[in-house]
């Protein structure tokens, strides 16, 4: 089975950079054969691109919601994201259709795609560092997806 | 793009030529793979599948279904090559980190370039392809043909676009030229003059300005040679010019104007032949950099030495012209920052486009259904627009609410979509 780790942002406007710090630290914990880490601020056919040739995603992204405690982690669905500034553009497709794309051109996508939203306060400022409540939820947040991931089914050809 | 060329002017340096011509490299990649997605999931289903065709089946799904799996698989290979070669240069394709003031900060390598040759050589071969596909199903097409030069689509105004020293379309740099209605050159200016030649009318019910040509003046939000409107993106780009600096792209071109009556083309919907001719142009062009014997240079980069004062960057983004004007401090920290995107540009004209489309389509008794309404918005869409850019607001869904009216201004029915 291939893994990938697929972080989501820009890290350049502050909290939207989380997806790519959890997903280096989930990277980090697990990390084994099979499993890969990829970086990125793409989005709709995009992702297609990334996520060829895997058997299980595992796609972390910055998210801000009404009300939302920051450092909470959500867990969603694909058609959860059909709203999202992130994954549906007005220049693209949405995940949910570019994934169905792909099935209907026989490329290999993930049958095991799993979403992974972290609530966050500032994701508009430009700067490189998180704002210091999210900064400390990170740990916690990479623990818990790492668990998540069960390195046995990491391993090749199972 | 903009940005790195506003950074020239502010710290009052050139780039070098193999600079230039690495940024124009990247950014003729960054058109092919914009271009390709809008068209193949955005317009094509319109036309593919058909204005009216159900919803479930008017996606990009529904075009490769009719156009064929291995055409969808390329659709798929060409935007993926496209990106490729923007991360190959930059470092990522999105959001890269690669301008700098004067140039670039990496070079290109031997065994990189002839990696993009063989990429845009592809890229060519799949741009004619699309142009076969529009060919053979739009424009084969009586009715399709009918559509696009129908009075619901038609809207006339003035044009603009950058560029090179003979007329022709350049997407990285040149003079700003704007045609009027009948294809006559109204002005032609240097990008760091447009404030001499566009102003900024402002309404209350909008977050989005509406810009318009100084030396025409604001008259509402009406078309026509009376009034200061002018229009950006693909068909304002190829009416503003007087040719393609390429010769596939060139030849496409002839075409488009000769099938459709001359220029300038005032059908709203050609936006969709001219992305295509646009997007053959941009592959051409990264053929011919990759071959430049120059783009391997060394010499990527002028250094600043000059105190960071003032400066404009304009390039073609692909939506139309992209403004960007900094002014900064001694220490190059921005004081003042001034943008005007394509969608900007394009606000007066859409606002008039979706109305008159509105107003074509829907008459006394006519039933108003979710295809109509599709039909209002294929009126909006050859703009590409991007409202998060124009207006900074970031709701991730676009809301749309038609209100007919009868001759009494009684309210007849109202659709919403939140």
């Amino acid at each position: 089975m291939r893994t990938l780790i697929l972080g989501l942002g820009n890290p350049l406007l502050s909290d939207d950079g989380v997806g790519w710090r959890v997903a280096r630290g989930v990277y980090e914990a697990v990390k084994g054969e099979g499993i890969d880490l990829v970086e990125s601020s793409a989005a709709g056919l995009g992702l297609l691109d990334l996520m060829e040739g895997y058997d299980r995603v595992i796609l972390i992204d910055a998210i801000k919601t009404a009300g939302g405690k920051v450092g909470s982690l959500y867990q969603l669905g694909l058609d959860d994201l059909r709203s999202t500034p992130r994954l549906a553009s007005p220049h693209d497709v949405d995940l949910a259709l570019a994934l169905e794309m792909g099935r209907a051109l026989g490329t290999v996508i993930p049958t095991d795609l799993k979403i992974y939203a972290v609530e966050v306060e500032d994701p508009y400022t430009f700067g490189e560092e998180l704002t210091p409540s999210l900064q400390e939820a990170v740990p916690t947040i990479i623990n818990e997806i790492a668990k998540s991931i069960s390195p046995r089914n990491s391993a090749p050809g199972i | 793009m903009a940005s790195c060329k506003a950074t020239d002017a502010v710290y009052h340096v050139e780039p070098p030529p193999a600079a230039k011509k690495l940024r124009e490299l990247f950014y003729s990649a960054h058109y092919i793979h914009s271009h390709i997605a809008h068209f193949y999931a955005l317009a094509a289903p319109d036309f593919v599948v058909g204005p009216q065709a159900d919803p479930t089946q008017r996606n990009i799904l529904g075009v490769i279904s009719k156009v064929g799996l291995e055409t969808g698989r390329e659709v798929i290979k060409h935007r993926a090559y496209a990106q490729q070669i923007q991360a190959l240069l930059a470092g990522k394709a999105t959001h890269p980190t690669w301008g700098l003031p004067g140039g670039v900060s990496k070079g290109l390598s031997e065994e990189e370039r002839r990696e993009i040759e063989e990429k845009a050589a592809s890229c060519v071969a799949f741009a004619n392809l699309s142009l076969k596909i529009f060919d053979d199903i739009v424009l084969q097409n009586r009715e399709y043909l009918d559509l696009i030069l129908s009075e619901a689509f038609h809207m006339v105004s003035y044009y603009m676009g950058l560029v090179d020293g003979n007329n022709k379309v350049n997407f990285y740099e040149g003079d700003i030229r704007v045609v009027d209605p009948e294809g006559k050159e109204k002005a032609k200016f240097k990008p760091a003059d447009y404030l001499s030649h566009i102003s900024e009318h402002v309404e209350p019910w909008s977050y989005l300005k509406f810009p318009y040509l100084k030396q025409v003046g604001w008259r509402g939000l009406s078309g026509g040679k009376e009034s200061g409107i002018y229009r950006v993106g693909p068909l304002a780009r190829l009416n503003a010019a007087e040719g393609m600096a390429t010769p596939l792209a060139q030849a496409e071109y002839e075409r488009m104007y000769s099938t459709l009556g001359g220029k300038p083309v005032h059908a709203n919907l050609a936006n969709h032949w001219a992305r295509l001719i646009e997007l053959l142009y941009a592959a051409e062009r990264l053929r011919t950099l990759a071959h430049d014997p120059e783009i391997t240079s060394t010499q990527i980069r002028t250094l600043p030495t000059a105190t960071p004062t003032e400066g404009v960057g304009v390039v073609e983004a692909p939506r139309g012209t992209l403004f960007h004007h900094y002014k900064t401090d001694a220490r190059g920290i921005t004081k003042e920052v001034n943008l005007i995107v394509a969608t900007v540009n394009n606000n007066a004209a859409i606002c008039i486009s979706v109305k008159k489309a509105a107003q074509a389509l829907i008459k006394a008794g006519t039933i108003v259904t979710e295809g109509l309404l599709n039909m209002i918005e294929m009126a909006f869409r050859p703009y590409d627009p991007c409202l998060a850019c124009a207006t900074h607001a970031l709701p991730g869904q676009m809301p749309l609410e038609v209100s007919i009216y009868n001759h009494h201004r009684e309210l007849i029915q109202r659709l919403k979509r939140d």
